[in-house]
C-alpha cells in the first residue's frame, strides 16, 4: 500500500556514493572482527529519558568498525497502563500492543512511514518476548503500549555487501528491542515476573578457518563471510526460562547437538544485557533517591 | 499473534479440565481422542487452478480449508549492489558460467536474491495490515528462503530469473492457528508447479517453448532423471508443550491451555543430483535425513484466558463452602495461590529442556515430520497417476 499523505522520498534506491579506499585485493572483507568470540559488543543504556511517557529507554550498542559512531540505537517508550477505549470489550488481562518501527533513516535502504512486513513481524517477536513477563492480571481492562524506534540500525553506511545477512540483523535488532523494551517497563513500573533481556549467537564461518564453522555471541554480519546458522532468545535469567525463541540455519536433523548449543550460546549472550539492564536500573534507581533528598519533586 | 486478540471462549472450568487431561502422563487424553503425534486427517488435491503455474488445495476434517496459487513470471536480474565500486566483478561474472551448484562460498558469488520470491497470505476477518498475518508469513518464507533450494530453482540464466508469486488463502474462518495447513498447502502447491520450457540457450534473453505440455517441474517428480538435486520444499509442523506432554498439530481447544507453542520447519536433506544412468528410487521414513530450517516461537493464546476464582475467595461462596478462611474485600484475585483444578493463565517461558525436548521430537527419526511428508508424497504421486 503507497503511502499517499505524505511527501515521499525518491521511488526506488538511491545509495549515496561509497568510495573504494581500502586496497583492492581486500574488497570481500569489510571489517575484522576485534573482539574475542565468547564477549558482546558495548552495550550503553539509560533509561528515563521521554519525560512524557511513563517509562522510556534509550539503548546503543557499538558497530563492528569501531572508527565511527554507527551501530545500534533504540529508543523505546511504554505508554500505560490506562484504560482501553469503552468500545472495546472487556478483558481481566492487560492488553499489550508492541510497535516496532525503523525510522525512514535507520538503514541504507530507505524504509517508508507506514510499517511493512518485517517490521510488523518484529513487533509480533517482541510481543511474544515480553507477554510472559508483564505480569498482565494485575491490571484487568488496561492496555499497555510499547513503542521502539529504530533511530539507526546494524549496518553501518560503509559496509558494502552484494546480499545483506537480514537474518542476523533483524535478530540483532530484536534482541536490542527486548532489552531495551524490558527496561523501559522497569522505569514504568509495570510488575513483572523476571528482568527480560535478548541475545544473540550465530555459527559463522569464515575463509581463513578454511570454512571450519565456530560459534559466536553478539555477531555483527560484516565481520563474517558466511553465517550457517543464527539463533535469538529472550531469557529470564532468575527462573531459567525462555519466553522467545528465533532460530533460523540450515542445520542436519541428526546433529541436534548444534542446535543445543546456539541456544545455549544465546542464553549466555542474553545473561550478558541482563548485567547491564540491571546495573542501569540500578544506577536509575540510586539517582532518583539523590534528586527526591534535594527535595526535588520526581513526579511520574 | 492476532488470533490471540479475540477472547478465548472457553471458561476456566473447561480449561482447568482440558489442561489436567492434555497433560497426563505417559499418554495425554486429547479432546478429539488422537494421539500425542497424530495430525488431523485431511483431504489434498492439487493443480486445482487453471490459470496458475501451481496450485494446491487442502481440507482439514475441522472444516478450515486452504488454497495456494503460485504465479511466476520472468524477471531481469538486478546486478549486485557492489557492482558499480568493485572492480574484482567482471571477474566474479566469467567464473558465473562455470560449475553450477558447486555449494560452499561459490553460491554466495551468485547472485540469487531473496526478493525472487513473494509471499502474501490472506485470512478472511483479520485485515490485510494485521501484524499476526505478517508473522505468519513471514515464518513460511522464511523457511522456504532459508532451504536455499527454492531460489536456485528460480535462475534461468545470469541475466535473468523467475519471480515467483505465491498466494496463500484461508477459505474459511481460522478455527484454529492456521499455520500447518497453511504450510502443507503452501508445499503441495510448489510440488506442483510447472515452468515453461526453455528453448534459448546460455545468456541470452530466454525464449520458451510454447507447449504448456513440455513445461517442467519446479521440483522434478522422484524417479525422473534430472540435473538438480531431489530436494522437497519444506514443511512447517506446529508444536505445543502442556506440563510434560508435548502435542502436534494441536486445536483451538488445545492451544487456550498451551504453556509453549513452537514453529519448527524441516525440510528433507537434499540428496546430490543422481547420475543419468540411474534411476533415483523414492525415499522411504528410514533413509529420509531431515534438516532443521527455523524455530519461532508463538504467543500461546493461553495468556489471556480468564482466571478461575477458587471456592475460598468467591463472593458467591462467600469463601465458606471450601472451610478456609473468609474472604477479604481487598484481597486480588491476582494473588491466588495456584489450585488444583482452578485455572490460572501461565507466567513467565518455558525452560530450555522443553524447548529441546518439543525440537528434537519434530526431528525424530520416524517422527510426526517423517510421516507428513509420507503422506505428502502419497498426495504427489497420486496426482502424476492421474496425469
Amino acid at each position: 500500500m503507497a503511502d499517499r499523505r505524505r511527501i515521499n522520498g525518491p521511488v526506488g534506491v538511491t545509495s549515496p556514493p561509497v568510495y573504494a579506499n581500502h586496497t583492492p585485493g581486500k574488497a570481500q572483507k569489510d571489517t575484522v572482527q576485534q573482539r574475542p568470540d565468547n564477549t558482546l559488543r558495548q552495550i550503553f543504556l539509560k533509561t528515563g529519558i521521554t519525560p512524557s511517557a511513563s517509562g522510556s529507554a534509550y539503548l546503543e550498542v557499538t558497530g563492528p568498525s569501531t572508527n565511527g559512531p554507527s551501530g545500534l540505537k533504540l529508543n523505546c517508550t511504554v505508554h500505560g497502563p490506562r484504560s482501553l477505549a469503552k468500545s472495546t470489550p472487556f478483558t481481566p488481562y492487560t492488553t499489550l500492543t508492541t510497535h516496532v518501527k525503523y525510522a525512514p533513516f535507520a538503514t541504507r535502504q530507505r524504509r517508508g512511514y507506514l510499517r511493512d512486513s518485517s517490521e510488523k513481524d518484529l513487533g509480533v517477536h517482541l510481543e511474544t518476548a515480553l507477554r510472559g513477563v508483564i505480569i498482565a492480571d494485575r491490571w484487568p481492562k488496561s492496555g499497555v503500549d510499547i513503542i521502539v524506534t529504530v533511530l539507526e540500525g546494524d549496518q553501518p553506511r560503509e559496509v558494502f555487501k552484494g546480499t545483506p545477512d537480514e537474518g542476523i540483523d533483524a535478530m540483532n535488532v530484536l534482541s536490542g528491542c527486548i532489552t531495551v523494551a524490558s527496561a523501559a517497563i522497569a522505569d514504568a513500573g509495570i510488575d513483572c515476573v523476571d528482568m527480560v533481556a535478548g541475545g544473540v549467537a550465530a555459527l559463522v564461518a569464515s575463509e581463513e578457518d578454511k570454512g571450519e564453522p565456530r560459534f559466536v555471541l553478539d555477531p555483527a554480519p560484516s565481520e563474517h563471510d558466511k553465517i550457517l546458522a543464527g539463533c535469538c532468545v529472550a531469557y529470564l535469567p532468575s527462573r531459567d526460562e525462555i519466553t522467545n525463541l528465533w532460530y533460523k540455519g540450515q542445520t542436519s536433523g541428526n546433529d541436534t547437538l548444534l542446535y543445543t548449543q546456539l541456544v545455549e550460546k544465546a542464553v549466555q549472550a542474553s545473561r550478558g544485557a541482563n548485567k547491564v539492564l540491571v546495573d542501569t536500573l540500578k544506577e536509575g534507581v540510586t539517582e532518583a533517591g539523590k534528586q527526591s533528598k534535594g527535595s526535588m519533586e520526581v513526579d511520574r | 499473534m492476532a488470533t490471540n486478540q479475540q477472547q478465548v471462549l472457553i471458561s476456566p472450568a473447561e480449561l482447568a479440565y482440558l489442561h489436567a487431561s492434555l497433560s497426563l502422563s505417559p499418554e495425554p487424553i486429547r479432546p478429539d481422542g488422537r494421539s500425542s503425534t497424530q495430525f488431523r486427517p485431511l483431504v489434498a488435491e492439487t493443480d486445482i487452478l487453471p490459470g496458475t503455474n501451481g496450485s494446491a488445495r487442502i481440507c482439514f476434517a475441522d472444516g478450515s480449508e486452504a488454497i495456494v496459487g503460485v504465479k511466476v513470471e520472468v524477471e531481469k536480474t538486478k546486478p549486485k549492489a557492489g557492482a558499480m565500486i568493485n572492480p574484482e566483478e567482471g571477474k566474479e561474472e566469467k567464473g558465473d558460467t562455470g560449475v553450477e551448484g558447486g555449494g560452499g562460498f561459490d553460491d554466495d558469488k551468485k547472485n540469487y536474491s531473496n526478493d525472487w520470491v513473494e509471499l502474501a497470505v490472506d485470512i478472511p476477518g483479520h485485515r490485510d495490515d494485521d501484524p499476526g498475518t505478517a508473522f505468519l508469513g513471514n515464518m513460511i518464507l522464511e523457511a522456504l528462503l532459508e532451504d536455499g533450494e527454492l531460489v536456485k530453482r528460480l535462475r534461468i540464466n545470469s541475466r535473468f530469473h523467475w519471480k515467483m508469486y505465491l498466494d496463500v488463502l484461508l477459505i474459511s474462518q481460522p478455527l484454529s492457528y492456521p499455520l500447518p495447513l497453511l504450510s502443507l498447502t503452501t508445499h503441495l502447491a510448489l510440488l506442483s508447479t510447472r515452468l515453461p520450457c526453455l528453448i534459448s540457450e546460455g545468456d541470452e534473453d530466454p525464449m520458451f517453448d510454447d507447449d504448456w505440455a513440455a513445461s517442467t517441474n519446479l521440483y522434478p517428480p522422484r524417479g525422473e532423471k534430472s540435473k538438480l538435486s531431489t530436494s522437497r520444499p519444506p514443511i512447517t509442523l506446529l508444536v505445543m508443550s502442556v506440563g510434560h506432554s508435548i502435542l502436534f498439530d494441536p486445536t483451538y481447544e488445545e492451544l487456550a491451555v498451551a504453556d509453549a507453542v513452537l514453529a519448527v520447519s524441516v525440510s528433507e536433506e537434499p540428496t546430490k543430483p543422481v547420475p543419468q544412468d540411474t534411476i533415483a528410487t523414492p525415499k522411504q521414513a528410514k533413509d529420509r535425513a531431515l534438516r532443521l530450517l527455523s524455530i519461532r516461537s508463538i504467543d500461546p493464546p493461553s495468556r489471556i484466558t480468564p482466571p478461575g476464582v477458587p471456592n475460598g475467595l468467591n463472593p458467591a461462596t462467600n469463601g465458606e463452602v471450601a472451610g478456609l478462611q473468609p474472604k477479604h474485600a481487598e484481597a486480588r484475585t491476582a494473588e491466588v495461590p495456584a489450585t488444583e483444578g482452578v485455572w490460572k493463565a501461565p507466567r513467565g517461558g518455558v525452560s530450555r529442556s522443553v524447548l529441546s525436548a518439543m525440537v528434537f521430537k519434530a526431528l525424530e527419526k520416524g517422527g510426526v515430520a517423517d510421516e507428513v511428508l509420507d503422506g505428502l508424497q502419497g498426495v504427489e504421486m497420486a496426482s502424476e497417476i492421474l496425469e
